[in-house]
């Protein structure tokens, strides 16, 4: 539990420093975070601490292969508005506002997330409300001059998550557009408070679904750490394989979504196909379309038969391949992905963006080879990433990435795939876990108590982070017309924004 | 309608659910036929999520996709619900979205079905609390439930099977009946599936 990390703080844990800060310090500290040019902010939390907020602020120095986490106490006056210096701070601190009561100095105005608007003050929350004589300083949407605010959710198109949209625009072109998601908070997180680690796998599966396997391994991870016990290297294998057939029904989704969007039903229809025979395949192997109930913590119930991974997944994906071709050489296609949906490399540095969204956006980061965990330390990755940052660049991005997880499968399956659950001693102490999910870096942090269940488990699904930039891909020089494509080429969840 | 069509009321004894070819064609043709003789090809599907994970919707959208391919039998998806005779809910209903729900609810005309979708609404996955209702049948009647995490698409078929039959006894007692609709909900397998998978 001590060590010097790559800044000179104390060591939590592999890979992740730690470094208690006062109040007065936090300020100077995220400036200097701020001029470290790899630090990339990656999660930013409360969590109460014998009868304290802590506030904790996590970046990843992904060169470094490094996690440095800040903590302080959030006694009285809250915190130093950080958003000011590090604008990917801001729909955390909106989120501390409301979970906990503690807003940022400096009197600004924050938007309303989950909590909504006729809520009263006994709204289950992690923490305290914010004070009964302060009205909640949301910000209220202005529209003036030309343009109006079409509504549009958040009952939204045939099988669509629920999301409200607020497009403001005047007539065509989007001028602005946020989004309430609080149709869908579940209280995830305040639900996995007081439960043992195995009861608790069950919620963090389903706080995202379509990354069951990457937000469930992150959590294991961090309950692992706790308890000092890792997998033998054929489990986690195990582990892999089902993270890279989760990644690669996904992706095959996100193309299937786009035809959908452009109107080419039938590359819908190929990519649909090449979809369902995925998802059988995940059942074959595992025993569940969505790879649900597959990890636990200290292990992965099921092995995958290697034959069957070998016999299936080939020839789906060529198949897939070949659809992939055909949408490259149909111009109608081509076009509306084009310079549609951009977000720029400097925008997704600042916002702090993950995954393929932010691959397609010049910045080369996959936490499987910066933070590398279980068989990922021994596996060559190679990074797709493209500089253009519109809706084609994030599409060649995940097909690039389904060859590269074809590749992975065939290398873990080489290597001996593994099945078991050990017991985990049941220890307090903190971690954080961290894994590659289809949409990127998904992050757990857990705290446990002297019985082993948790007080705080912090889950950071990539959606949450990722649909920040949606509105600044959305203004950029797009019509209404483009919003469907620009959401499937993002490929995120309202579930685990709302979580 | 002059006449009381005669169609299951629930899927008949020999219809089980495997994932062989020929259980999904017989499936497939019962569900054509039953919609065919009530509806003329035409039953309309509003989705609604009152919170899901977001698979189940994976699932409903793959209804339509070749493998399944909803249209060839006559029932199709609607984004108005005043176009929609069947309401297909997922998630556990959170309280916050009662309004949306009710809304939608409200403006699709009789007579009209309430299918459940997955362990979510039927209280298997969260339980009712401050947030959510736990399940849907706190707020809505429901008509039929198919059980699942998530229901697979021949499970989503075979559920709206059932709920072809239901409409039709509604239809039926619209047309003849007056009073109330006190009918119960059907579950498509008894209860809930142990094993969550
Ligand atoms: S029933 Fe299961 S799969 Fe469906 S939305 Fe709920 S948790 Fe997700």
């Amino acid at each position: 539990m001590n060590g010097e990390g790559a800044l000179g703080l104390g060591v939590a844990q592999a890979g992740v420093s730690e470094r208690a800060l006062a109040r007065e310090q936090v300020e100077d500290q995220v400036k200097t975070m701020a001029g470290v040019p790899e630090a990339r902010l990656a999660d930013f939390f409360g969590s109460i601490e014998d009868g304290q907020l802590v506030i904790r602020l996590l970046y990843g120095l992904d060169r470094s292969q490094e996690y440095v986490m800040l903590t302080w106490p959030a006694r009285g006056t809250g915190y130093p508005p950080l958003s000011d210096v590090a604008p990917a701070a801001f729909v955390e601190e909106c989120e501390i506002f409301e979970q906990f009561g503690v807003s940022p100095g400096g009197g600004k105005t924050l938007n309303r997330l989950v909590i909504p608007p006729h809520a009263d003050h006994d709204f289950p929350r992690l923490g305290e409300a914010p004070a009964r004589d302060r009205p909640p300083p949301h910000a209220p949407h202005h529209v003036s001059g030309e343009a109006f605010e079409f509504p549009f959710g958040p009952v939204r198109a045939v099988a669509q998550e629920s999301l409200y949209i607020g497009l403001v625009t005047s007539g065509e072109e989007v001028i602005d557009l946020y989004l309430l998601q609080w149709h869908k908070h579940r209280g995830i997180e305040r639900r996995l408070q007081e439960r043992l680690p195995d009861e608790a796998l069950f919620i963090v599966e389903r706080a995202e679904g379509l990354s069951a396997v990457a937000n469930s391994w992150a959590f294991c991870r961090a309950v692992e750490t706790v308890a000092d016990a890792r997998p033998p290297p054929a489990v986690e294998r195990s582990r892999a394989v089902a993270l890279e057939l989760e990644r690669c029904y996904n992706h095959a989704a996100a193309i299937a979504a786009l035809c959908q969007a452009t109107g080419l039903s039938v590359g819908q229809a190929q990519a649909e196909i090449a979809l369902e025979k995925l998802l059988r395949l995940n059942a074959a192997a595992f025993g569940h379309r969505y790879l649900f109930g597959v990890l636990a913590p200290g292990g992965v119930r099921t092995a995958p038969d290697g034959a069957v991974l070998e016999s299936g997944l080939g020839p789906v994906l060529d198949e897939l391949r070949e659809v992939v071709e055909s949408l490259w050489s149909t111009n109608s296609f081509v076009d509306r992905l084009e310079s549609c949906g951009v977000v720029t490399p400097d925008e997704a540095a600042r916002l702090g963006l993950v995954g393929p969204v932010a691959r397609a956006s010049g910045q080369s980061i996959d936490t499987r080879r910066d933070h590398p965990f279980g068989p990922f330390a021994e596996l060559e990755l190679d990074v797709p990433v493209r500089s253009t940052g519109d809706v084609m660049a994030r599409m060649s991005v995940m097909v690039d990435e389904i060859e590269e997880s074809r590749r992975m499968v065939t290398e873990l399956t080489a290597a001996g795939l593994g099945a078991g659950v050990a017991d985990l001693p049941r220890v307090p102490g903190c971690a954080l876990g961290w894994c590659e999910s289809p949409r990127g870096e998904s992050l757990a942090w857990v705290r446990l108590d002297a019985e082993g269940r948790l007080r705080r488990a912090r889950i950071r699904p990539a959606s949450a982070r990722n649909w920040r930039a949606f509105d600044d891909a959305a203004r950029s020089r797009n019509v209404f017309t483009d919003i469907p494509i620009i959401e499937a080429s993002f490929w995120l969840t309202v579930a685990g924004l709302a979580r | 309608m002059s006449e009381s069509p005669t169609l299951p009321t629930s899927p008949p004894a020999n219809l089980r659910l495997l994932d062989d070819e020929r259980d999904e064609r017989a499936a497939a043709r019962r569900l054509r036929e039953a919609a065919v003789a009530i509806f003329g090809r035409s039953l309309h599907i509003r989705t609604i999520d009152t919170g899901s994970c977001a698979v189940c919707e994976s699932e409903i959208r793959l209804l339509a996709a070749p493998h399944y391919d909803l249209h060839r039998l006559g029932l199709f998806f609607t984004p108005s619900p005043r176009h929609a005779d069947v309401l297909l809910v997922t998630g556990p209903a959170v309280r916050a979205f009662d309004p949306a729900l009710m809304k939608t609810y409200h403006a699709m005309p009789e007579p009209k079905l309430v299918v459940a979708v997955g362990a979510c609404p039927l209280g298997g996955v969260y339980g009712e609390d401050e947030l959510v209702h736990g399940r849907l049948e706190n707020v809505l009647p429901v008509d039929v439930f198919i059980p699942g995490c998530p229901p697979s698409p021949l499970a989503l078929l075979h559920g709206l099977l059932v709920a072809v039959g239901r409409l039709a006894e509604k239809a039926g007692e619209l047309s003849f009946i007056e009073g109330t609709n006190d009918s119960r909900g059907t579950t498509t397998s008894g209860a809930m599936p142990e094993d969550r998978r």
